[in-house]
């Protein structure tokens, strides 16, 4: 497959051109960090990475806002905004990815309810349809409602819709105490109930997961604001201090199984453990997304039992032909995702 | 031949449809006054399913319909543009289901944005979105409008607050946007993202799931005077720049102050001021005092002519009184009033105040400001008198120059008010001409026909053309005789 690295909108925005008039299907990406969580790209299809485009276009700490093109990676930005004293709340700075392909994959909605996600620090893009045309979509301050919101369709869309060639982000000042925690280990009914409390705590930490390993439970993640009320949380709900945080998310699987992630109602958590074998690994935020390791047969298992949960599930990491597999869309929902796509995509080559 | 009407009529039944002309004048504007147009009919449609079963009629004919709820909107969102029927939800009025663990709600859309947090007051939570209309204004409206207010500095806007939602697009097919738990499912697109604030343009959300926050167990509202704008302004600039989050930061000019001070919204706030601004924390007791420390110095170090700082919940009522009530006290200077609303970068906020001043000077009108300092989201407001064609000409053209001015300064034509009709001419400051067309496309996805709230918030070139086909329609609506 060859692999073309514009180093400019306009360029991006003939590639995509050329390459719709040769009817060539393209994935669009960045460092290919995220690739093992995407079905394979079809044979022959061109890959257009963005990784060239990594310049922080703009920062400004007194509007809180910043643009930066979307090869930029998590770690040059999250470093730019600690020298600025600033934040992107949904950032990760161990993500060894790059911005687009964080908005663009949405890899972790909201984790807690206080926290931001890619959908609410996303103020507007520019960016280029497949057939070459290059538009704009939201502002640049932090809050407009200008037109219709085109910019929010990046993020998930694992580059299916359009390329972005320029973000627009909204950011925090730092917090002035940020501390990773963790719960003594416990099992998981009683994490279960320490994760809900937590949830609702008016401090509530904005990373906040439930941890189940070789049958053994926890709840950890990172608080962080004033370090009184930092202190005060982790003292209420009997949390210690972590040398670390967690990741966010689980390793790759082992031989024989998948990586399943999904969302549900936390206050259905429960139901969803019990629907899991006893040895399955589980990581569930507290804003109900959900990791786990299954075998494949225990992930059709889950799939079909999502329904009675109330949520979503589907198999982010296996062999090739199970990416994807996972509970059905809404049949409307479905119907306004192929409509979006034929309208901004119409020949389907955006892979 | 059965008109529309008639069909409408036998399934809501008579009290649930309206086509008297006199009683269709309710509905021939929102808050933005200067547009006016009567829609055929309105219909009352209860249910989920009701609403599917009016899409289908006026599908099936052709007729082009506006989603409403109370009509607090202020740029025309629900007002017709040509003949269509109004779909008006304030009958869906019913808070479905509160689950105090997920905190979230699910409610109709007429539900009033204030009633909800009264609903869930006693689980100690509230719904965080609070525009200055959420007394009267539905969480439909705030979802088709993307609304904002005072504390979204710090929560966020509608968008954020959304789980899901249950639409019936403009064929009558049903759509679940978002999930149960979360607004993207891990296969999908996020679909509730673009539908909030499409402007009643993409479908009707029938049921929604939000996201309830809870209390914080301490506020703290100061409010200090200055006796200049750019002060209270460079306050702002330095409260944020030592990192604190208010959840609130409000500034009313001298103007506003006095108007304020005049009316029923009577706050105690200094008429010798030339700018107020009220600042709000929450969260725990203890932090609060470092904060609001911190926050006594910004004042002191711009000259704050005198702080206050409420110190129960009653000084701080008093406090907000003045500021809720501000759009109200307008009404003491004229007949009617234009709110304006754009953004630009809190930077600017100088150099954008003192433009729109000139401006106001310019065109000889009333205009005063209250405005979302934090956010850069400045709301100046012109009194006029709309009798007069003369003057309101003036006002429309002041507006236009306003925004042209926030565009010019990196800011938008909206903060939190949408296009509807009243901004859609001023689009093409914001956006090119492709950009547009890309959003007409994302438009088309949800409503290929172009049914759904038309002549909205992207300028209509074939708009001459359209009118054309009126005649027949308003025919097709209301029968040949009741149409003559």
């Amino acid at each position: 497959m060859s692999e073309l690295r514009p180093a400019s909108a306009s360029e991006v925005a003939s590639m995509l051109r050329d390459l719709a008039s040769a009817k060539t299907s393209v994935r669009i990406r960045g460092l290919g960090t995220r690739d093992r969580l995407c079905v394979p790209a079809p044979k022959g299809a061109a890959i257009l990475s963005l990784r060239a485009m990594s310049a922080i276009e703009r920062l400004e700490p007194d509007d809180l806002t910043c643009s930066v093109q979307p090869g930029v990676t998590c770690r040059q930005l999250a470093d730019a905004l600690t020298r600025a004293q600033l934040e992107l709340d949904c950032l990760d700075a161990d993500d060894l990815g790059t911005i687009g392909g964080l908005y663009a994959s949405d890899p972790l909605p909201a984790a807690s309810p206080h926290a931001a996600s890619p959908r609410s620090t996303l103020l507007g893009i520019d960016g280029a349809l497949m057939e070459g045309l290059e538009f704009r979509s939201g502002a640049r301050v932090v809050k407009s409602v200008a037109g219709f919101d085109v910019h929010r369709l990046l993020v998930g869309s694992r580059g299916r819709l359009f390329a972005a060639t320029l973000l627009h982000l909204k950011l925090r000042p730092a917090p002035k105490a940020k501390v990773a925690f963790e719960s003594p280990p416990s099992d998981v009914v009683l994490a279960t109930k320490l994760l809900h409390t937590l949830r609702i705590d008016a401090s509530s930490p904005k990373r906040l997961m439930l941890l189940r390993e070789n049958g053994v439970a926890m709840v950890c993640g990172v608080a962080s604001g004033n370090p009184r009320q930092v202190a005060s949380l982790l003292v209420r709900h009997g949390l210690r201090e972590a040398t670390a945080a967690k990741r966010p998310h689980l390793s790759a699987p082992d031989v024989g199984h998948e990586l399943v992630v999904g969302c549900v109602r936390p206050s259905r958590l429960l139901d969803l453990v019990a629907a899991l074998p006893a040895e399955a690994p589980l990581l569930a935020h507290g804003g109900g997304h959900f990791e786990t390791m299954l075998t494949p047969s225990r992930s059709d298992a889950l799939v079909a039992a999502m329904p009675r949960i109330g949520g979503h599930a589907v198999v982010a990491l296996g062999a090739n032909a199970r990416i994807g597999v996972g509970t059905h869309l809404d049949v409307g929902a479905e119907r306004l995702q192929r409509e979006l796509r034929s309208a901004l995509d119409p020949r389907a080559l955006l892979a | 031949m059965k008109s529309v009407v008639d069909e409408l009529e036998a399934l809501l039944g008579p009290n649930r449809t309206i086509h008297s002309r006199d009683a269709l004048l309710a509905w021939e504007c929102d808050g933005f006054t200067i547009h006016r147009e009567p829609p055929l009919a309105v219909v009352f449609p209860e249910s989920t399913t009701e609403v599917q079963a009016v899409l289908r009629i006026l599908s099936k004919n052709g007729v082009p319909f506006v989603p409403r709820g109370a009509g607090t909107c202020l740029s025309g969102g629900p007002t017709p543009v040509g003949p269509s029927v109004v779909v008006e939800l304030a009958r869906m009025n019913r808070v479905l289901d509160v689950d105090a663990v997920d905190r979230s709600a699910l409610v109709q859309p007429g539900v009033v944005n204030l009633d909800l947090t009264t609903h869930v007051k006693h689980l100690s939570l509230h719904y965080a979105p609070d525009p200055s209309s959420q007394s009267v204004c539905t969480i439909g409206g705030n979802v088709a409008e993307n609304s904002g207010g005072p504390h979204c500095f710090k929560y966020g806007m509608t968008v954020d607050h959304l789980i899901g939602a249950t639409v019936v697009l403009p064929d009558g097919q049903l759509a679940q946007l978002g999930t149960e738990s979360g607004p993207r499912p891990p296969q999908g697109l996020d679909l509730l993202g673009v539908f909030c604030g499409s402007e009643g343009t993409f479908g009707i959300c029938t049921e929604i799931r939000v996201r309830l926050s809870t209390d914080q167990p301490a506020v703290r509202t100061l409010l200090a005077s200055f006796a200049d704008m750019t002060s209270a302004c460079r306050a702002v600039s330095d409260i944020v720049g030592r990192g604190l989050v208010p959840a609130a930061l409000e500034i009313l000019d001298q103007a506003t102050i006095r108007a304020v001070e005049a009316s029923v919204y009577k706050a105690g706030y200094p008429e010798d001021a030339a700018a107020v601004l009220l600042v709000e924390f929450d969260g725990e007791e203890e932090t609060l005092d470092e904060e609001a420390g911190q926050t006594r110095q910004v004042f002191a170090h711009h000259d704050a002519l005198r702080i206050e700082e409420a110190t129960d919940p009653r000084e701080r009522l008093r406090l907000w009184k003045g500021r809720k009530g501000a759009f109200g006290a307008m009404g003491r200077l004229s007949t009617d009033l234009y709110v304006l609303d754009g953004v630009v970068p809190r930077t600017k906020l100088v150099e954008a105040l003192e433009g729109i001043y000139a401006i106001g000077k310019k065109h000889f009108v009333v205009l005063t400001n209250v405005f979302h300092a934090g956010d850069g989201n400045l709301h100046p407001n012109i009194s006029y008198d709309g009798r007069n064609t003369e003057e309101t000409a003036r006002v429309v053209q002041a507006g236009h120059e306003i925004l042209e001015l926030c565009v010019k300064l990196g800011g938008s034509v909206s903060g939190e008010h949408g296009i509807g009709t009243e901004k859609i001419n001023h689009m093409p400051l914001m956006y090119r001409p492709q950009d547009l067309d890309v959003m007409a496309r994302v438009r088309r996805a949800f409503d290929k026909e172009g049914l759904c709230n038309p002549g909205k918030v992207l300028p209509n070139r074939s708009a001459c053309a359209e009118s054309q086909k009126w005649p027949a329609m308003i025919a097709r609506v209301l029968g040949e005789d009741a149409a003559r």
